[in-house]
């Protein structure tokens, strides 16, 4: 059965290398003047994977082309925690299984009332196991246009709860990181209040650290100290490091830390 | 006697880790050595090329980010035009036997036909010891070495990392940039690039 969809939250997924590709909305219609979001649905086989922001020592992430209506403005898409990927020698970071990219939208203030709001994308994605596929997709859905955003739409909902859930979050304001620079590495100690037994860092930009090497972390009484070694491809000093922290839990967080000056030691 | 037994096992450990922490290449510094079977049958050794520039070509057939610099025909002109100009330009094959890109010897002939493929020859390296040694982490990553034998560039072909053919004509070409400035006589602007492409896929490479 077709089911022609006028407005909808949900077009049919697409099919891509080993998975499905859909673009959904967690809003059934919107409004002018207000934020909005929709979100890129991974569905993936068994064994195959797509990559984060920084897809790490191979591969790519997945890029997105809009095509909007007037009045329609895209944001930068919001990227999960990632999960560590490939072998002891070549590490990747990306998702496996399902992954939802969130995609936040603006409604300007002169977007037409009344006329559905066509919107689409065209995705490249490339898709791996032992081998690479790339594969590209071209989405759209229609959302109606009224004078208040609806509530969240209830098919897509959960979609948008659990990418919220695996989205990394701001770190307390009352955790304190110092970044300093060691000999061939950065030493990332946190300040958190309590000792921290797990600690994994995922760099948001490619070529600061070495993907692969392990980190080591020393626990201390107040959190960690985790020593991320440099990339041999960082050949220029950072001012600073961004990326995300998993903590024991799976808990992750977004952290930037400014890099001290050399040996001072900070708490 | 049990105990004994160990010793050599924790000492092949030690050797692992020491190689891999020691020898890796390094830009600015001596190319590891190394000797290779090509698919040729022939034996080929780094030293042997002392005198000449060097081109390393991480390879694997089944790589869309190879496919790219193949099918447009851009691997097959590089190749072409630096051996003419007295480079030796090695492609290598990494990939361990069972693993995606794993190639005969015949194989890879046939393909370097098909593809009207130029190197000076394809080295079969299914061990990964000539990767290891190189940290090759993906194909295509490309290592540039200068006639005294120092590593002078290492990373990615180009500034697009993507799948796409039409990205090919508007890329800058890292590698001929590396030569072109080196020859000239001339520092070369950019050294280390992050290599893009699929990861190399080693023995140790999961399923």
């Amino acid at each position: 059965m077709l089911l022609a969809c006028a407005t909808c939250a949900r077009a049919e997924s697409t099919a891509i290398p080993h998975g499905t590709l859909e673009l959904v909305a967690e809003n059934q219609w919107i409004a002018a003047g207000h934020d909005f979001n929709l979100g890129l649905h991974f569905e993936l086989e068994s064994g195959w994977h797509i990559y984060w922001v920084n897809p790490g020592d191979s591969g790519e992430p997945p890029r997105v082309k809009w095509q909007l209506p007037e009045g329609v403005i895209a944001g930068a898409l919001q990227w999960p925690t990632p999960r560590r990927l490939g072998t002891p020698s070549i590490v990747d970071f990306g998702y496996q299984d399902a992954v939802t990219l969130i995609a936040p939208m603006h409604a300007q203030v002169n977007l037409v009332l009344g006329q559905p709001a066509g919107i689409a994308a065209q995705v490249k994605v490339l898709v791996c196991r032992e081998m690479c596929i790339p594969g590209s997709a071209q989405l759209s859905l229609v959302l109606a246009v009224k004078s208040e955003l609806s509530a969240p739409e209830a098919r897509t909902r959960n979609l948008f709860i659990a990418a919220r859930k695996s989205m990394p979050r701001t770190a307390p304001t009352n955790w304190k990181f110092t970044l300093d620079e060691e000999k061939g590495a950065f030493v990332l100690t946190a300040n958190v209040g309590h000792e921290i037994t797990q600690a994994a860092f995922f760099p948001l930009a490619e070529s600061q650290i070495s993907n692969a090497a392990a980190q080591k972390l020393a626990p201390t009484a107040a959190g960690f100290r985790l020593t991320l070694q440099k990339s041999d491809q960082l050949l220029k000093p950072i001012e600073r490091l961004k990326g995300v922290l998993v903590l024991s839990g799976g808990q992750s967080y977004l952290i930037d830390v400014r890099v001290g000056k050399t040996g001072t030691a900070k708490s | 006697m049990k105990r004994l037994m160990l010793y050599p096992i924790l000492i092949a450990l030690l050797l692992c880790t020491a190689s891999k922490l020691f020898s890796a290449a390094k830009v600015g510094e001596a190319a590891p050595e190394f000797t290779a079977t090509a698919s040729d049958g022939k034996s080929y050794r780094l030293s042997d090329y002392r005198g000449k520039y060097v081109v390393l070509e991480w390879h694997n057939n089944g790589c869309p980010y190879v496919g790219k610099h193949y099918k447009s025909g851009n691997m097959q002109r590089l190749q072409k035009e630096w051996t003419g100009r007295g480079v030796a330009w090695f492609t290598i094959l990494s990939s361990a036997p069972g693993q995606q890109g794993y190639v005969t010897a015949s194989e890879e002939n046939e393909y370097v036909r098909k593809m009207q493929a130029a190197p000076t020859a394809a080295l079969l390296d299914p061990s990964g010891q000539v990767g290891h040694l190189y940290d090759a982490k993906t194909s295509p990553q490309m290592v540039v070495i200068n006639p005294q034998g120092v590593v002078i560039y290492d990373g990615a072909i180009d500034d697009k990392p993507t799948t796409d053919l039409e990205d090919v004509p508007g890329a800058t070409n890292y590698v001929s940039l590396a030569l072109e400035q080196a020859m000239a006589g001339k520092q070369v602007a950019t050294t280390t690039t992050r290599p893009y492409g699929c990861s190399v896929k080693y023995a140790d490479s999961g399923h």
